[in-house]
């Protein structure tokens, strides 16, 4: 089995006044999985709640999920410090637009301005794995996806975290249809029933669950519909 | 960091102009409050380590070429991270505006962004001026903005097609900071096996036709050879009217056009004995 | 002992005993010596004309500039010093386009109108905070109509050198301001189409000017619902159906 253990060996990032330690390293992998499946007029989005280092874990409670609106989340995997960060940055940035604007941010503005949010951190990223979810102006789910330094896309369904590589061939499996950049343009997004959806992404978690060792204990489950945001919880195994 | 970004509480006018405004960009230094930095000695190991976790997006074949009728842009729509293919739909061409398009290579969020801002540079200049920015001016601009960041590890080749008063234009900018016109350019990890086929197939009087598919076929060839291309081959067409989208194939299917007998395949031939 | 109301005008900080800014009251007087623009808003769109006074058969009409467009959903018209209004209105394409490139969506107008409500504001700054618009001497001499397009319905709105905004059905800024707004408030009528706006815009701008209206001597733009600057022969065909 391997994994990456995030020290650096040899590497001496010291500077006056910082912090000397031969092997200061600023992020740590705290794992997790984040999922998204959007249909016509749904977004279901789920997080596993364990957090770990290395080969402990520090919490079984620790939700990834923000709730910007009640048509928006963020889903947030890897370094907590900097998930932590962003997502308050984040929020903070969401209240003063609703001042400013007098209205929530809508999905579509939200997922811009997390992508000017990652690359503003562009040397010295944040160590994130992004989803922004939720319907967008015309009642449709929307899933956008993101790498740490802010490119982003938007798309039908996606896994981001630890679990991807398990996750992301079974949705593309199940949901995978025509490319959007296909001309004659062509039906890019396999709706399921919404139902379907939530039972698609259970049975991906608990799968992952039993060879990811950065997911595990429960996943939290946020189905947004256009009467607002649902939460569910499903137990995974604690081992 | 010694210090907690606090520049989203910034009182926001003031900050987002002087975000925005082009001349201050240039002279604005990178370690401004727009773009903090980490406080280390050895910044290149620490980009290089940062980079090798994070893993952004890259991974790519790209063209352009100027004919008779215009321009053809052409491109595939793979993004890898590592060795994970982490998007087959990336569009990799830019739309600035009616009459320009960026290409993208290297890093997705490098182009992505300063993309985007030229588009918006582009914008401004418009309406100050009452009139559309040359693609000469649009390509200079971004390759100041290259120019100013060179050395912080950013990563990006893209050209700039378009279409001006002057006529058809083609430029290739990168994030070293430099910047030539040219007839045919290529740009990627695939580069090598599209120009295999574009420079065999070019020919400046060809119709309008054969340009879209030699570069639906250049392209096709890259992602053929080239692990980290692939996707759907989008092709675009630069006219005095602008341009427009005029294929988009999944390079699966290609594969069947140009090969309807699998045997017949270089790949798949019989032994030679 | 009071000072006289002199001494009280000279600074920018400074309040009257009564509770006055004297300068921006002057800068408010120097709009009503601009040429007149008039704003009207209807369901589809919103008609904005202004009168060019093109003072000498060699000046160029055409550089004589009183609308401008902000971005592709919001147009000004201007009356006043219209030098000042160019500072005003490269900081309201500044703040939409920032506004697309952090949110990828057309800036709300009154954000906008906001926007440069504050920039009108900041003349009583100081400029060590090393800010964009610190120490400027004197309030901007300049009002502008703000007509824009916002999630579907046309908005108006008028600024002023004090900074304030009010959203209007129909407004006229400028020297003919007066008589323009008796009209307006006899013409305007919430169900007015786009074009009949224009006839009503255009008849008031020509009851107010002092020169017969041409082609050349107004200007009409409208945001129905993008931002379109008439060309010649178009006010031509307005001028035709007075």
């Amino acid at each position: 089995m391997t994994i990456i253990v995030p020290s650096g060996t040899g590497n001496v990032y010291a500077g006056s006044g910082t912090i000397q330690h031969p092997s200061w390293s600023p992020y740590d992998e705290n794992g997790g999985t984040c999922v998204a499946v959007s249909g016509n007029d749904y977004c279901v989005v789920a997080s596993s709640n364990r957090l770990s280092t290395g080969f402990s874990i520090l919490t079984r409670d620790e939700s990834k999920i923000i709730k910007m609106s009640h048509k928006c989340v963020i889903a947030t995997a890897n370094c907590q410090a900097d998930r932590k960060t962003l997502q308050k940055t984040l929020q903070t940035r969401h209240i003063m637009y609703m001042h400013n604007h007098g209205k929530p941010m809508s999905v579509a503005a939200m997922a811009q301005l997390v992508s000017n949010t990652l690359y503003y951190k562009r040397f010295f990223p944040y160590y994130t794995y992004n989803l922004v979810c939720g319907l967008d102006e015309e009642g449709k789910g929307a899933v956008y996806t993101y790498d740490p330094v802010g490119s982003y896309e938007r798309t039908g369904y996606s896994c981001e975290g630890t679990g991807k590589d398990l996750i992301q061939p079974v949705l593309d499996n199940q949901l995978k249809a025509s490319s959007p950049l296909v001309l004659p343009a062509e039906n890019w997004m396999t709706a399921l029933p919404m139902d379907d959806a939530v039972d698609l992404v259970k049975d991906a978690f608990v799968s992952a669950g039993e060879r990811d060792i950065y997911t595990g204990d429960v996943v939290e489950l946020l189905i947004i519909t256009k009467d607002g945001v649902r939460t569910e919880h499903l137990d995974l195994k604690k081992d | 960091m010694d210090r907690m970004d606090l520049s989203c509480l910034e009182s926001a006018p003031r900050s987002r102009a002087a975000e925005l405004c082009p001349a201050d960009l240039m002279s604005q230094s990178v370690s401004g409050s727009s773009f903090p930095l980490p406080q280390v000695q050895d910044m290149d190991a620490f980009q290089r380590d940062a980079m090798a976790y994070i893993k952004p997006n890259h991974g790519t074949t790209t063209l352009g070429f100027i004919f008779e009728h215009g321009v053809i842009v052409a491109v595939d729509s793979r993004a890898s991270s590592g060795t994970y293919i982490s998007s087959q739909t990336v569009k990799k061409v830019i739309e600035i505006n009616p009459f320009l398009l960026g290409t993208m290579a290297g890093g997705a969020a490098d182009c992505q962004f300063w993309q985007r801002n030229l588009g918006m540079r582009c914008r401004l200049y418009e309406l100050n001026n009452n009139r559309r920015i040359s693609v000469r001016a649009a390509s200079k601009l971004l390759a100041n903005t290259m120019f100013s960041y060179k050395g912080m590890g950013l990563s990006m080749g893209t050209m700039i097609a378009g279409y001006d008063p002057t006529g058809p234009a083609l430029w290739y900018v990168d994030s070293d900071g430099q910047r030539t016109s040219g007839k045919v350019f290529s740009v990627g990890s695939g580069s090598l096996y599209a120009y295999g086929v574009l420079d065999n197939g070019y020919k400046w009087d060809m119709a309008v036709e054969d340009a879209i598919e030699l570069g639906q076929r250049s392209i096709y060839h890259a992602t053929f050879r080239d692990a980290v291309s692939g996707g759907t081959v989008s092709v675009y067409h630069v006219t005095k009217d602008g341009w427009t989208k005029v294929r988009g194939v999944d390079v699966g299917q290609l594969h069947y056009k140009y090969y309807p007998e699998c045997d017949l395949h270089p790949c798949h031939g019989k032994p030679p004995i | 002992m009071f000072l006289t109301r002199s001494e009280y005008d000279r600074g920018v900080n400074t309040f009257s005993p009564e509770g006055r800014l004297f300068q921006v009251e002057y800068a408010i007087e120097a709009i009503k010596l601009g040429s007149t623009a008039i704003g009207v808003k209807t369901k589809t769109g919103t008609v904005l004309a202004v009168e060019k006074r093109v003072t000498s058969p060699l000046l160029e009409p055409t550089s004589v500039e009183k609308v401008a467009e902000v971005d592709e959903h919001i147009g000004v018209a201007m009356s006043g010093l219209t030098a000042d209004a160019r500072t005003l209105i490269d900081h309201a394409r500044a703040e939409t386009q920032s506004h697309r490139f952090t949110y990828n969506e057309p800036m709300p107008v009154e954000s906008c109108t906001q926007a440069v409500c504050d920039l009108s504001l900041r003349f009583g700054e100081d400029d060590d905070d090393g800010g964009s618009g610190g120490g400027m001497s004197r309030p901007f001499g300049v009002a502008l109509l703000v007509a824009g397009w916002d999630n579907g319905s046309a908005v108006l709105f008028h600024t002023d050198p004090s900074g304030t905004f009010y959203r209007c059905e129909a407004m006229a800024i400028g020297s003919g301001s007066e008589g323009a707004q008796t009209a307006l408030k006899e013409g305007f009528r919430a169900d007015l189409s786009l074009e009949e706006a224009e006839v009503l815009a255009l008849s008031t701008l020509k009851q107010v000017m002092e020169e017969k209206v041409t082609s050349t001597n107004v200007d009409i733009a409208s945001v129905a619902p993008s931002y379109h600057l008439y060309s010649p022969t178009e006010v031509q065909g307005v001028i035709g159906r007075l």
